[in-house]
């Protein structure tokens, strides 16, 4: 029986906690353990998994985005296409053609498709790009949005189509895919967490960790998936064993904890993850050593080694 | 004194955005010659109310907001055509179709509330209404300043909006025709909530740390800034981190030739006074950092209002 990979997405609300370097660490130590593993950064306004993984961007990809072009010579003037624009792109004077306003241009086409002239046609401008590439025996799909554009979102459903054409056609190709998000709880998280089995939102032990962590763990059990949480920088300044607690007292589930570690500080300046088995970072390092920990716990969760994931709830 | 909108935004989140703002306000609470709101706009995950909560017995006005459409599909008049479907009404995903009930299901996170599908559909089996996005908090602090702050209704998909609320809500306050600095806390990111942040403002504060996710991000955040043409400085958080990343960091900073602002040292009296949620420079007033968060408000101070030179 072919088996679809298992779709692991890490986010977190809160920005700066760590997903990138969980997400890196994760997909190493699958790697690590014989595993065909599929990275993907939806982090498209700021992806950084290469530049942990010291890798580049490669094989670009341009994403386009839908502009309505008015053909002026078919144009009547008539409106229609101003009158149901619902953003408000397109602006209408009497008796002038029509003036997109591409900034506030949600891209649903309706005026193209409306307008009884067909004065309307559908042009496109680049708002992006996606890469592909191979790095430390990864495969790594990179999202990035072009500075000053909007539609972050549009980037990340390409990336995602990408994976379901892969998911349909090779079902085999990957054991394993990591989802990296963005911080926050709009619409591109929304899409990574969905196409996800399991989630693992990472925080940190401060108030402001806990406040996103329930916010995005709010948005997790909307989108009815299972999650279960990381607290990065556990041991910053003694913080951790009360927030675990605190944790543990709102019922939030967790995976594990990751303590301050220079070795983890060194390993993403360098651009080398902490796991890489070939790397020449402390193998009995506290970061080292709760990265393995939260692997085991990680396996055991999504139950690798069996046929099929009860993981949902 | 002139009315300055000033924001801070970084690209990369978590390099101190909000304890940033949370001591400049503090900072211009006590600063005679200023009258100053603060916003939040990091609708997604607002955290600076906990550091400037409500003064006890202030009402918190609660606002909601409507901006978000969305639609929804009327099964009484749908006569099982699937036009919908077939001429493929909507680009964001959000129709597909039922075949047991041969009716379309309508995906409501995924709607855009575009209203193609209302406009489309020659039976008029959709409909769209605006929804709940979400809510605009506002209250007196504690130290007396006015906070606005917004927060999305979970899946509601407009971020940028809700941003923009906020802002044309503090414009509104009664506050407002007094104050002459509004100082915003922007989103991480570089999308559509942070060009909704910085549009209009006088000054943006780009902030960052030594790190290489935290100097692309930055940089990609200064993209969009530059776009709109916008004063803006750099501040260096946890400037003096051991890293093997200094060297080639301060290098790259010096190149582009971009004024900094200000740097603030690394310095555990920040999250020691985040962990009391107070700003830093009323925790720890004489620590390394609150002295260098001063000397960026005096220097804000000047680019501000003193001269008005590039």
């Amino acid at each position: 029986m072919s088996q679809r990979p298992k779709v692991i997405c890490v986010t977190g609300g809160k920005g700066g906690t760590g997903k990138t370097l969980v997400a890196v660490n994760l997909a190493i130590m699958f790697k690590n353990d014989g595993y065909k593993v599929l990275l993907i950064d939806g982090d498209v306004e700021n992806p950084n998994t290469y530049l942990l993984l010291g890798g580049s961007l490669e094989n670009k990809t341009e994403v386009p985005f839908f502009i309505p072009k008015i053909i002026e010579d078919k144009c009547t003037k008539c409106g229609l296409c101003a009158q149901n624009c619902a953003p408000h792109a397109l602006l209408h004077i009497p008796d002038a053609f029509p003036i997109p306003i591409l900034a506030v241009c949600s891209g649903c086409k309706l005026c193209y498709k409306i307008c009884p002239e067909e004065a309307i046609e559908a042009d496109s401008k680049v708002i992006g790009w996606t890469y592909s590439t191979r790095v430390n025996d990864l495969s790594l799909f990179i999202g990035e949005l072009k500075p000053t554009e909007a539609r972050s979102a549009t980037i990340v459903e390409d990336l995602l189509e990408d994976l379901d054409d892969i998911i349909e056609k090779e079902p085999d190709k990957f054991d394993i895919v990591v989802l990296d998000t963005a911080p926050g709880a709009h619409c591109d998280v929304e899409h990574l967490i969905k196409k996800a089995d399991f989630v693992i939102p990472v925080t940190e032990p401060t108030k402001f960790g806990k406040l996103d962590l329930i916010r995005i763990i709010d948005l997790i059990l909307l989108l009815k998936k299972d999650y279960r949480a990381i607290v990065n920088r556990s041991s910053l300044l003694g913080f951790r064993d009360e927030f675990l607690k605190e944790l543990k007292e709102k019922k939030i589930t967790v995976l594990g904890d990751i303590p301050l570690d220079d070795e983890i500080v060194n390993s993403y300046c360098q651009g080398i993850p902490l796991m890489e088995k070939n790397s020449d970072f402390d193998k009995n390092g506290a970061g080292y050593v709760a990265f393995k920990k939260l692997f085991a716990n990680l396996k055991e969760w999504i139950q690798l080694n069996s046929d099929k994931n009860t993981g949902g709830k | 004194m002139e009315r300055k909108l000033i924001g801070v935004i970084s690209g990369k989140g978590g390099v101190g955005k909000t304890s940033l703002v949370a001591s400049l306000a503090s900072i211009a609470n006590m600063d005679p010659e200023i009258n100053s709101i603060v916003l939040d706009c990091d609708v997604d995950a607002p955290n600076l109310s906990l550091i400037l909560p409500p003064e006890p017995e202030y009402q918190i006005k609660t606002q909601e907001t409507f901006t978000t459409l969305k639609a929804t599909f009327l099964e009484d008049k749908c006569i099982n055509c699937k036009q919908c479907i077939d001429d493929h009404f909507c680009e964001f995903n959000a129709l597909s179709w039922d075949e047991d009930n041969q009716i379309p299901i309508l995906d409501y996170l995924a709607c855009e509330g575009c209203g193609a599908c209302k406009v489309l559909c020659p039976e008029h089996a959709f409909e769209v209404n605006p929804v709940k996005s979400g809510e605009i908090i506002s209250y007196k602090t504690q130290i007396g300043l006015m906070l606005v702050y917004g927060i999305t209704k979970l899946g509601s998909t407009t971020s940028g909006k809700l941003v923009s609320d906020c802002k044309m809500f503090a414009k509104g306050l009664e506050e407002f025709s007094e104050s002459n600095l509004i100082i915003i806390d922007g989103p991480p990111g570089i999308g559509c909530p942070v060009i909704a942040t910085v549009s209009g403002l006088d000054y943006i504060i780009t902030i960052c740390e030594p790190t290489p996710s935290g100097l692309h991000d930055v940089m990609r955040a200064i993209e969009v800034v530059r776009e709109f043409k916008i004063p803006f400085g750099i501040i260096i958080n946890k400037s003096d981190l051991k890293s093997p990343f200094q060297d080639k960091f301060k290098k790259f900073i010096d190149d582009t030739g971009y004024d900094i602002l200000g740097r603030i040292p690394f310095d555990l009296s920040i999250p020691k006074a985040m962990s009391f949620a107070e700003p830093v420079v009323d925790h720890a007033p004489d620590s390394r950092a609150s002295l260098a968060i001063k000397d960026i408000y005096n220097n804000l101070k000047k680019i501000l209002w003193d001269h008005q030179e590039n």
